[in-house]
């Protein structure tokens, strides 16, 4: 399926409308990008600029009204949502700024999750395993309650990166930590991207981690400013 | 006062919270399920006791061995009541040379004040009327036939020559259903001229009153607050007939039984719907306490709006009550005929304010919780979600349910059992939760992906799910106590009185008329014939001592030493009798023997072994207690206080007492029999059976009416047992869709999750329902040999299962559709 000359990611003239109280709001307006194999690529941008939209987008978790994406060849925008859902589960990995690990499960179970979806059987070793890479596996037992921002962090990296993803979304990953923690959150999905290959796209306001990365690209007011700086 | 502007305004706009709405229309239910029932249990109890009014002549009476006081009357004349004074006393007639021992009652002439006194005039025919003018007497078959007369003949009786104006068919009558000697009734004025009521006189006298209900309670509480004279007592419409009492108890206990359960349910549905709203709120009380509002105002707020939505609802639910149980009353009034047609308001006021009580119990606490919530709760939404392992505050509501069951149940037994049933129920639902959590951390890895998935679920809300078992499963039980036990209760019940149920008693029968009798009886149709002999005695002594020597502490004891006794005997221990200390004698014991019935055990402080005397005719016998026997007085059988052994009593003079069934519309047959045996006297107890079976089903009608409300109230708790999970299964919902879950696969995996919930509590349910079902059987309704409908109750657990995998499924459709974009929008 992938093609090693064409980008692992792509968004072509991609729009996004809503319908508000006050009539059409267009989100996005004719956003094109292109993220190769192995990048690091940063969305940056004021609130409101569409960043979050257009992760969302790119992930597969929302369709464009117009325009098209594709995913390790995939057409996202043909695809129904139960399609998207089956991509997402080969190809992708998640980390949230608010972590959204499920309270009642501990460390390890949350890390186990898509394996579960997955039906492997080897879930919990992989998720040992991982927790041990993102260096948490004398807390797998623990439950999120019990883990501080930072340690949370780490578990939803463990998670999003356990069952090998190619591509690694991540909303403002340090967004809800103290500078050192979030610095050493930053290590490891970096890190994660360099050692794995793991093609990795986040949206942030931290001109620091957005510097880290190969490229970027900012939104305004739905926009590309500037498009594919290194 | 601003502070409840505030909380209106805090009402208004959370109206469209759905745990809100629960709150309401459980709170409306609880009122409705309470207040319909308690107004229909207060008709139909007016209802019976109208009828049983008309059993003892009147609403209200006293009755004493001595003249009653005047203020007794003059106090009924001011409350406005109706009376009738009377007497009754034994005396003997005379006529043509012959003379006959008659129970003789003498009246004025409003008696009866209520229920029909039946006649038979010269002519033949039937009709109603009052007690006899001055100079002229009713008289029995009986005593007809004893004394050689017909209607309008004369007759001697106490000094007086009287003309006999009617034969007396029936007469309303709190007496015993079988007196010993013929009856005869005669004018009060004639039986005070002749001087039989005077002092030394064995007469009793009797004031019977009727009026509106509330001029009766105000009688009857100066009576009971009077000094009543020695040996006097109060007679009322309940203590009857004991058969007819015990079916106005056991009536009461299924209405009660069935409006508490509905109003339980509703509490489930309301302390559900609170805990999820307590929960909601968390976030905004955390805001508030971190913007400065004190606990106390907090609180304030809270229980504000609470009052403010209990209020409206519970007054909605107190007209819903009114207007149902008016309209139940429209559409059945031939069940409810000869019920008081004012609608009682009381019970629906009181079922108001036990609702109110209801959703204070069940939703206070985790209100009351929360005010506790910490301003810091603001920077870490987790502080809000702690729950204490145990928090005394949980015990109201349980305090509650305690209280309403013991407030309504009306009786400490069936109380006791509910109570305990319950709390066995949720401890059984809750140990089986817990048993499946934790087997399911094991089984799950190596389970079917939508098993393993559901059972993850289940574990993930490891606490709501527990609590939704719970739930469920006491939902369920009061669902299937209602819908299944209840009426299998009933049809024990009216399996007691099948249709072919001995509906005539005869008296008087002789050794040679058995064979004749016996074959005119199957000639005419009749059946289900069953002879005893039946012999009259007097007790004369016990242990020895001559029985006037004797005192006893229990006043009926004097009562009974005086009277003339029914001895009876058997080869075996008749049907309905139940040995209770002792040992059967059997048809040939070596000494004496005579089986004795509780009452009189406790009446004359005898045990087994003591020896007791009875003159019987001419002869004396002398037998020893052998047994105490307990008796079912409701079996419609014939039954007696004393049973000899046939060995020892098979030569004493006696006759035979007869029970049989004949349809009805056979009453040319019955007078046949009637001119074929001229001594014999029919008793005829259609009128008490037609009573106790138009309880029954009276009980049905209002049972099923409520059925109705339960059926609401259990979807109630199913819906608000859902929307506890609803906002936990939305998130995890959009998670799971995140990292690729399958629509099919959270469809599936919640349909195994409401499966075995339903599972859980289908069959802790369904067994609860069995074992409630059957010690209530037993110990409250005493129906013998009740076994609850063991099949019907396993396919309704199953039933159960499935609607609450339907009803899940379909509550959590919505939820498998998530947007997974919601949790890049929560950040």
């Amino acid at each position: 399926m992938s093609d090693p000359s064409r980008p692992l990611l792509e968004a072509r003239d991609v729009s996004k409308s809503v319908r508000g109280p006050e009539g059409r709001l267009d989100i996005l307006d004719g956003v094109g990008l292109a993220v190769g194999a192995g990048e690091s690529f940063a969305i940056v941008g004021a609130s409101g600029s569409g960043k979050t939209t257009l992760l969302g987008l790119l992930a597969g978790l929302d369709t464009p009204s117009a325009g098209s994406i594709r995913l390790d060849g995939h057409a996202l925008e043909q695809m129904d949502e139960e399609a998207r859902a089956d991509v997402r589960r080969r190809l992708v990995g998640f980390v949230f700024q608010s972590f959204h690990l499920l309270p009642a499960l501990t460390a390890e179970e949350n890390v186990m999750l898509p394996l579960e979806l997955e039906g492997r059987s080897d879930a919990r070793a992989r998720a040992r395993a991982a927790l041990e890479a993102v260096g948490l596996s004398a807390r797998r037992r623990h439950y999120p309650a019990q883990l501080s921002g930072g340690e949370q962090q780490r578990v939803a990296i463990a998670r999003a990166f356990v069952h090998g993803p190619r591509l690694l979304f991540a909303d403002e990953p340090t967004g809800n930590l103290d500078q050192r923690t979030g610095h050493h959150v930053a290590d490891l999905l970096f890190g994660l991207n360099h050692d794995h290959r793991t093609t990795l796209v986040l949206v942030t306001h931290d001109p620091h981690l957005a510097a880290r990365c190969t490229r970027r690209v900012e939104l305004e007011q739905g926009r590309v400013l500037t498009g594919a700086a290194a | 006062m601003r502070l409840f502007l505030l909380a209106l305004r805090s009402l208004r706009r959370e109206w469209r919270l759905p745990e809100l709405r629960t709150l309401a229309a459980s709170l409306v239910l609880a009122v409705v399920a309470l207040g319909v029932v308690a107004t229909l249990a207060t008709r139909i109890e007016r209802g019976m006791l109208a009828g049983a009014a008309e059993l003892i002549g009147g609403d209200l009476g006293v009755s004493s061995p001595q003249a009653l006081p005047a203020a007794f009357a003059a106090q009924a004349a001011r409350h406005r009541l109706a009376l009738s004074r009377g007497a009754s006393f034994p005396s003997v007639a005379f006529s043509h040379g012959q003379s006959q021992l008659l129970d003789v009652q003498a009246s004025d002439a409003a008696y009866p004040l209520r229920g029909t006194l039946e006649l038979r005039g010269a002519n033949g025919n039937a009709y109603n009327g009052h007690a006899p003018a001055s100079g002229s007497v009713y008289l029995d078959h009986r005593a007809l036939v004893a004394l050689g007369l017909k209607v309008g003949d004369r007759v001697q009786l106490g000094g007086r020559d009287l003309a006999v104006a009617a034969e007396l068919l029936r007469q309303p009558d709190g007496g015993e259903l079988f007196a010993l000697a013929p009856r005869a009734i005669m004018a009060l004025a004639d039986a005070e001229q002749a001087g039989l009521l005077g002092v030394g006189s064995r007469a009793r006298h009797r004031l019977l009153a009727a009026g509106a209900p509330d001029a009766v309670r105000g009688w009857r509480t100066w009576l009971e607050s009077a000094a009543l004279p020695q040996g006097a007592q109060l007679i009322t419409p309940e203590q009857t007939q004991e058969r007819m009492r015990s079916a106005f108890d056991r009536a009461s206990a299924f209405l009660r039984l069935t409006a508490l359960l509905s109003a339980l349910l509703a509490g489930v549905a309301i302390a559900l719907a609170a805990q999820r709203y307590a929960r909601r709120k968390a976030n905004e009380v955390a805001l508030l306490r971190a913007l400065g509002t004190p606990r106390r105002r907090v609180l304030g707020l809270l229980l504000g709006t609470l009052g403010a939505l209990a209020l409206p609802a519970a007054a909605l639910g107190l007209l819903l009550a009114l207007a149902l149980a008016q309209g139940a009353w429209l559409f059945a009034s031939g069940l409810f005929a000869g019920t008081p047609t004012t609608l009682p308001l009381g019970p629906a006021f009181a079922a108001a304010a036990m609702g109110i009580a209801v959703l204070a119990g069940f939703a206070l606490p985790p209100l009351a919780r929360l005010a506790e919530v910490p301003p810091v709760a603001v920077f870490r939404e987790s502080m809000t979600r702690r729950v204490r392992r145990f928090d005394a505050l949980y015990l109201v509501p349980a305090l509650v349910a305690l209280a309403l069951i013991a407030s309504q149940s009306g009786s400490a037994r069936l109380a006791g059992i509910l109570a305990a049933s319950l709390a066995g129920v949720a401890a059984v639902a809750a140990l089986l939760a817990a048993a499946l959590l934790w087997l399911a951390r094991r089984i799950a890895p190596g389970a079917h992906p939508a098993l393993r998935l559901g059972l993850a679920a289940l574990a993930r809300r490891r606490g709501t799910s527990l609590v939704q078992a719970t739930a469920l499963s006491l939902g369920l039980v009061a669902l299937l106590l209602l819908a299944v036990v209840a009426p299998a209760l009933l049809e024990g019940w009216r399996r007691e009185l099948p249709a072919d149920t001995p509906n005539w008693f005869v008296l008087n029968l002789q050794d040679d008329q058995r064979a004749g009798f016996e074959q005119t009886l199957a000639r005419i149709g009749g059946g289900q014939l069953n002879m005893l002999p039946l012999a009259v005695g007097k007790l004369t002594a016990i242990n020895g001592t001559p029985i006037d020597r004797l005192h006893f502490a229990d006043e009926r004891a004097k009562d009974w030493a005086d009277r003339q006794l029914r001895l009876s005997w058997a080869d075996a221990l008749p049907p309905a009798n139940q040995v209770v200390a002792g040992r059967w004698a059997g048809p040939r014991p070596a000494q004496a023997e005579v089986s004795i019935d509780t009452m009189w055990r406790d009446m004359f402080a005898l045990k087994v072994g003591d020896t007791m005397r009875f003159d019987v005719g001419e002869g004396t016998l002398e037998a020893k207690v052998g047994s105490i026997r307990k008796v079912d007085w409701n079996s419609f059988r014939v039954n007696f206080f004393l049973l000899l052994d046939p060995a020892h009593a098979g030569e004493l003079p006696h006759t035979w007492i007869a029970s049989f069934y004949l349809p009805r519309g056979h009453a040319a047959a019955l007078a046949q029999l009637s001119r074929d045996f001229g001594n014999l006297s029919l008793i005829d107890v259609d009128s008490l059976l037609d009573r106790v079976r138009e309880i029954v089903d009276r009980v049905s009608l209002a049972v099923r009416w409520v059925l109705g409300f339960s059926l609401i109230a259990g979807a109630l708790v199913l819906a608000a047992s859902l929307a506890a999970s609803a906002a936990e299964r939305r998130h995890e919902a959009a998670l799971l869709r995140t990292l690729g879950a399958r629509r099919n696969q959270l469809r599936a995996a919640a349909a195994c999750e409401f499966a075995l919930l339903g599972l859980i509590a289908g069959l802790t349910a369904a067994l609860g329902a069995a074992g409630t079902g059957w010690w209530m059987g037993r110990a409250v309704f005493r129906i013998d040999g009740f076994v609850p409908p063991l099949w019907p109750l396993a396919l309704a657990a199953f039933g159960a299962a499935l609607v609450v995998m339907l009803l899940g499924l379909a509550g959590t459709r919505k939820v498998t559709r998530t947007s997974p974009m919601r949790l890049l929008r929560e950040g």
